[in-house]
């Protein structure tokens, strides 16, 4: 906080003059102008980056994960779908905050991600390789989002928002998740077997380089703890979300800092 | 259908693909000939492949039969399927899907482990799904060590005469609902994702929608410095954010309960492996020791040095050695037969020198020559790059009555400069 003024002291007089006129711009309808205009650029280019960001950083580490149904195991896609994600938003959400007090990020990059994967699945699942919607659904994360934003926006604090908003993001997308994907976890017997319908699925519809073998289903020494699987996960999965959320956002925080050197530089 | 490369991204997969089918006729892009020689000689000898029919209508049955040994000169460098193995089917995603799967009779829903040095029989009940001409193949995906491809059948899927048809595939729950997988769910799973979006531009809307947004925001908070910048927000974005998290906890909640009682009956995905038992090949007390073998650098051809022991009351004769998926034959023993359409056979590529005929109790030095142009076809040539020069194969021969016995013969090769 006192870095503000440690560095307005720093300034030079022509730098001070300049902000001065900066803020006088605001009153001057044509500069409004010129800024709206430049809003609405900035608004497609940050999206547009945010949108391709994320499915990028997201089809790397929850991949397969995310594509398929036969995937989704009460363990592992909880941890690692809301942690690869807030990996993403943690160094943008920061520079919104500092910069311009907008608490926008989560929303806008779970929104997009929804977005894409629907095209992506639709263009590159169903249209292209013939896998069936119901195999290949995405998953949502907006809710986590809109949480995410709000706690910050609430409490107006940093550090709270990711005990709150970082905690909830990672602990709900299982409920979250669960009026779209339950259906893939009733059970059908085949063979004398009991499989869920997302296993059969996985059966049935052929994936020549993804082999069964290759998900990681319920793999944990948590196992011990019998029955309650998904509120352990869910509470392990907020721990998780805390801490990863805290370490991105102090990332976010070196590289706002960066700009001090840049200044330097010039 | 690929073969090395794991399925990380299908973007990625999607790029490769098209490369692959730009650069490369049909035959490498189903991965026959993509791997080491070596390697292809020396891990799954797949035999007797029967795919039937050939030519169907979308939602008929097609039936893959088939049987592998498991070469027990498995490259050291390779991960064996002793670990993990997951029985499939080579086809351009599913253009067919599965029905039924079974090894040794045992069923194949999941992966398994499987011995080396041992016959596997295998059964893949398919349904055509999507209209087309598909190269299909066995495959067994040996874990850490990508998939190893038997040799495809083309198959011909049309669609019915009256035009497409949607493809149904029914299934029963053991809640006694019989549903339709292909669009199972999609219904509520389409509505849940959009009401999230419309809350989601709901949010994005409210918090961009605004006289001052990027720059001014930035003057602003600039000229307040950090201890006041949180004056830029106002009372209704305190209020408006209460609300949304408000009624997004309540829609979780919401949903949440409406998934439990719309399927009050859920188990977690189903994992574990199956064990299946490997049969021991019928070699019918003939002892065969291979002396040495050689292969033809510039020529097509692989010459094996072997003393065939016969110790059993049957005379036996020389009928085919099949190496990688490709089936030499003695044309001078009647013994051996072939399926409709049946690929990489080489009708005429077994000469056997000497007596081809081991009476009981016999010891014979006999040489084999198996030459054909598939050698060169499949890149079988390569052997000399290959960084562990040995050959393993399957020989098959026959007894009087024409009863089929069958063992591997393998060991180090060298080549030949002519
Ligand atoms: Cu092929």
């Amino acid at each position: 906080m006192s870095e503000q003024s440690v560095s307005t002291e720093l300034m030079s007089e022509n730098e001070v003059r300049q902000r001065r006129l900066d803020v006088k711009s605001l009153d001057n309808p044509k500069a409004m102008k010129l800024y709206r205009r430049f809003d609405g650029i900035f608004i497609l280019v940050l999206f547009s980056f945010l949108a391709l960001g994320v499915q990028i950083q997201f089809t790397l580490t929850a991949g397969d994960w995310d594509y398929w149904i036969d995937w989704r195991d009460r363990r592992w896609w909880p941890v690692v779908a809301p942690m690869t994600l807030l990996m993403f938003i943690g160094p943008l959400a920061y520079g919104l905050w500092y910069r311009l007090r907008l608490p926008v990020v989560a929303t806008a990059v779970t929104t997009l991600l929804c977005l894409t994967s629907w095209l992506s699945r639709y263009l590159n699942f169903y249209e292209f390789t013939y896998f069936p919607m119901s195999f290949v659904p995405a998953s949502t994360y907006i809710g986590l989002g809109i949480l995410l934003d709000c706690s910050l926006i609430m409490t107006r604090s940093l550090i709270i928002s990711c005990i709150i908003g970082g905690g909830l993001f990672g602990a709900l997308v299982w409920p979250l998740n669960w009026p779209i994907f339950a259906a893939s976890k009733v059970p059908v017997e085949f063979n004398g077997m009991l499989l869920s319908m997302a296993d059969l699925m996985g059966f049935q519809y052929i994936r020549t380089t993804t082999p069964e073998y290759l998900r990681i289903i319920e793999e944990s020494t948590l196992r011990t703890f019998g029955g309650s699987v998904t509120p352990l996960t869910a509470v392990f999965a907020g721990l998780v979300g805390i801490v990863v959320y805290a370490l991105f956002l102090l990332l976010g925080k070196w590289i706002n800092g960066l700009d001090k050197y840049a200044k330097r530089i010039a | 259908m690929k073969v090395v490369f794991s399925a990380r991204s299908a973007t990625v997969n999607l790029v490769l693909v098209l490369l692959l089918s730009l650069f490369a006729g049909d035959v490498v892009a189903h991965g026959e000939r993509a791997q080491l020689a070596s390697m292809r000689m020396r891990t799954v000898h797949w035999f007797d492949l029967n795919v039937a029919p050939l030519k169907v209508k979308v939602g008929d049955i097609v039936t893959v039969t088939g049987k592998f040994y498991t070469s027990e000169l498995w490259p050291n460098q390779l991960p064996s399927p002793e670990d993990t193995v997951y029985l499939n089917i080579g086809v351009p995603g599913p253009t067919f899907i599965k029905l039924d799967a079974s090894v040794n009779e045992v069923p194949m829903v999941r992966s398994t482990a499987f011995e080396l040095g041992k016959v596997y029989e295998y059964r893949i009940i398919m349904r055509a799904r999507i209209p087309g001409r598909y190269h299909v193949h066995s495959l067994l995906n040996v874990k850490d060590a990508g998939s190893l491809v038997g040799k495809g059948t083309w198959v011909e899927v049309e669609d019915h005469s009256g035009g497409p048809v949607p493809f149904v595939n029914e299934a029963t729950t053991l809640t006694g609902e019989t549903v339709n997988l292909e669009t199972y769910g999609l219904g509520d799973v389409f509505v849940w994702h959009v009401v999230w979006i419309v809350l989601g531009i709901a949010y994005i809307v409210y918090w961009l929608a605004r006289r001052e947004l990027f720059i001014p925001r930035f003057i602003r908070v600039r000229e307040m410095g950090q201890d006041k910048a949180d004056e830029i927000l106002t009372k209704r974005d305190f209020v408006v954010s209460s609300v949304f998290f408000t009624l997004t906890l309540a829609v979780i909640l919401g949903g949440y309960l409406w998934g439990e009682n719309k399927y009050p009956i859920t188990i977690p995905l189903q994992t574990g492996k199956v064990d299946v038992v490997g049969l021991t090949p019928p070699t019918g007390e003939l002892d065969i020791e291979v002396e040495s073998a050689r292969y033809e650098l510039a020529g097509r051809s692989l010459m094996i040095n072997a003393v065939l022991t016969n110790r059993s009351d049957q005379a036996y004769s020389i009928g085919e050695f099949l190496t990688a998926n490709i089936r030499f034959l003695n044309s001078a023993i009647s013994g051996p037969t072939t399926y409709p359409e049946e690929e990489m056979v080489a009708f005429d590529g077994l000469t056997v020198t000497g007596d081809s005929v081991i009476p009981p109790g016999a010891s014979r030095p006999v040489k084999m020559v198996a030459s054909d142009a598939l050698w060169e076809q499949y890149r079988m040539t390569g052997l000399i790059n290959d960084p562990d020069s040995r050959f393993a194969g399957l020989l098959f021969y026959f007894d009087e009555d024409g009863k089929r016995y069958y063992q591997e013969i393998g060991g180090p090769i060298l080549p030949t400069f002519f």
